[in-house]
């Protein structure tokens, strides 16, 4: 009956019944090409780093190291906070505060940086899933601009966000909260930089150090014996020394490189940078140095990725 | 619009000292095109130049009317399917394909759902969120392809795509690679050195050899009717074969069985019907017969591996 198909439409739009055609199908919608494509990148490096959609296994590591970063925070702000209250203001600018809690935590910080970075391209190169990335719009560079990026987006919330919680510590711990603030809204943009130098270098020397490696628990292993042994080595020997020769051995202690920035941009000194009389270098030389330990490291991961076989 | 998908006009590339592809001159054009050679030829060295993944030493590329080492643009309607493992382990294939839809421009909800599609055009639907890791070879394979369809790509470039796969998963990859052609209208270009898959898949054919271009053209011209006869019948063969001989007609035994019989004449026609016609034999087929391409490249003093 040739009614037949204009009944049955008929029939389903009556019924406001739908037909989906599903399986594979030629695509004609929007195509964003490197930009999206770059977008998609840095979404899946955060969510390596994080090892979001993964199981617990795989996000013990690097949540262990954010809890115990943002723990830090904590304690300090109820610290703070508690002696404000009970002891006054004097005892509590005593205590370690924002200036004092990268010198505190940059080795850990560090070593989150070691263990989490080099996942976000060890695997990739790996699995040799590069070689399909490589295929499509993106440039190698796009690659592992993306991937910085990504990395440092999460760096710079590890790095920030126990900060934020010091300063509301502190903030709400005091009588005067808004006065408090008035007082001490320079320490917001302080934090934002003195993090900002902390995640910039560890982002950046992890991913670089990952770059010659397909296994990240290789390059995991090679930063933090770099970090864990040059501490106790420069600091040890930066003591035994003195001047000037005692002042550089101590620049090459690898976890103070970034908070030579933070007291600069604090205004103070913290222990870690007094070792060796460091810190009594020119903030020209100290400034120089820490660019010296980001644009070397940018410089070889760029290299490492400057032809799509990388 | 041009047909001509890949334009390789005096392509070199050195490895050192290694020429891996002495001057290579091909065009790729719209279908299923099959390049053929051993191992070593300079196939996945053609496919990587012609991806932008290797530049050439010497020589000019064309893909899909640009140049692919300077249009990145050229790549969002390519895809790749590489020989060796590419695939991440941890992850769902569906979770896999929506991300490399993305990285090739497509926004997240069509990438999304065209990965599902794209897995179910493959046959892996069902499987869609297991981890990548607990598939077998063969279902990897297919998350391979269905990696390079899954943005609809123009012109696909599959390296060895039934490469690990036992007989039966082979003949499913490229019953998918023929689908993914006339169902889809996407052009492909497959590499092997498996002269069955080729034959059996392939309208169009390229022969490398040590790095250069020996042959191109239809598969049909490669595997010229020959002056031979191939005689099927149902029973009654061994009285068949006593008449036509008995004709003075030379008949031998083919690989599959089949009678071969020397001629194309029309005499040689004759002697067959009526041979046909004395013995009662029941024809089941006669038809000139076509040379495999095994058998081609095994007459030239070449082995490749043939399954035919």
């Amino acid at each position: 009956m040739s009614s037949g198909p204009e009944t049955s439409e008929a029939r389903r739009a009556e019924s406001g019944g739908t037909v989906f055609d599903i399986g594979y199908q030629r695509y004609t919608g929007a195509r964003e090409g490197r930009a999206r494509g770059r977008r998609a990148i840095f979404h899946g490096g955060v969510r390596t780093a994080l090892a979001l959609g993964r199981d617990g296994r795989a996000k013990a590591l690097p949540w262990s190291f954010i809890l115990i970063l943002v723990g830090f925070g904590f304690v300090l702000a109820l610290g703070a906070g508690s002696a404000l209250r009970t002891l006054g203001p004097e005892v509590a600018a005593q205590l370690p505060s924002h200036a004092d809690y990268y010198g505190m935590t940059s080795l850990i910080f560090i070593l989150f940086a070691a263990v989490t970075a080099p996942e976000l391209i060890c695997p990739d190169r790996r699995n040799r899933v590069v070689d399909l990335y490589f295929v499509r719009p993106i440039t190698p560079l796009d690659y592992i601009l993306a991937r910085w990026s990504a990395f440092l987006a999460v760096a710079l919330a590890v790095a920030w966000v126990p900060q934020i919680v010091l300063m509301i510590g502190l903030v709400m711990g005091n009588p005067e909260p808004g006065t408090y603030l008035l007082e001490n809204w320079t320490d917001l943009p302080r934090i934002l930089l003195a993090g900002g130098s902390v995640a910039v270098y560890a982002t950046t020397l992890a991913l670089a150090v990952a770059s010659f490696t397909t296994r990240r628990a290789y390059a995991a292993a090679f930063l933090v014996g770099l970090f864990v042994i040059s501490s106790p080595f420069t600091i040890g020997l930066a003591q035994e020394s003195e001047g000037a020769l005692g002042q550089w051995i101590a620049m090459f202690n690898l976890a103070a490189i970034p908070v030579h920035v933070n007291d600069i941009v604090f205004g103070e000194v913290t222990p870690i940078t007094i070792i060796g009389n460091a810190h009594l270098l020119p903030v020209g030389v100290r400034l120089s140095w820490f660019a010296l330990w980001v644009i070397a490291p940018a410089a070889v991961l760029l290299y490492r990725y400057r032809r799509r076989t990388p | 619009m041009t047909d001509q998908l890949i334009v390789a006009r005096g392509v070199r590339k050195e490895y050192g000292n290694v020429v891996a592809l002495h001057s290579l001159d091909l065009v790729i054009r719209d279908g299923i095109t099959g390049l053929l050679g051993e191992n070593g030829a300079g196939k996945s060295t053609a496919i990587r130049i012609f991806l932008g993944l290797l530049p050439p030493t010497r020589g000019e590329v064309t893909v899909l009317g640009m140049d692919i080492a300077t249009h990145a643009e050229a790549r969002t309607r390519l895809g790749y399917m590489p020989e060796h493992d590419c695939l991440p382990p941890s992850v769902t294939a569906v979770e896999f394909l929506s991300h490399m839809a993305q990285v090739s421009g497509l926004p997240p909800s069509p990438a999304r759902t065209r990965a599902a599609d794209t897995l179910r055009h493959v046959g892996l639907f069902e499987e869609r969120y297991r981890p990548i890791e607990g598939y077998s070879t063969g279902m990897k394979q297919r998350v391979k392809l269905a990696q390079a369809l899954v943005h609809d790509p123009q012109l696909v470039l599959l390296d060895e795509p039934t490469a690990g796969l036992d007989p039966a998963g082979r003949e499913e990859m490229l019953d998918l690679v023929r689908k993914t052609h006339r169902e889809f209208g996407i052009s492909i270009m497959l590499s092997s050195h498996l002269m069955g898959d080729v034959e059996r898949t392939c309208d169009r054919l390229a022969l490398i050899r040590g790095g250069m271009l020996i042959q191109e053209g239809a598969v049909t011209d490669f595997t010229l009717e020959t002056e031979r006869l191939s005689l099927e019948v149902d029973d009654r063969e061994t009285e068949l074969v006593a008449e036509l001989e008995g004709r003075g007609v030379v008949v031998e035994r083919g690989e599959r069985g089949e009678l071969l019989i020397e001629g194309r004449d029309a005499s040689v026609y004759d002697d067959v019907r009526d041979a046909l016609a004395h013995t009662g034999a029941p024809l089941r087929s006669l038809a000139p017969r076509r040379r495999a391409l095994a058998e081609l490249f095994a007459r030239d003093g070449e082995d490749l591996g043939g399954d035919t």
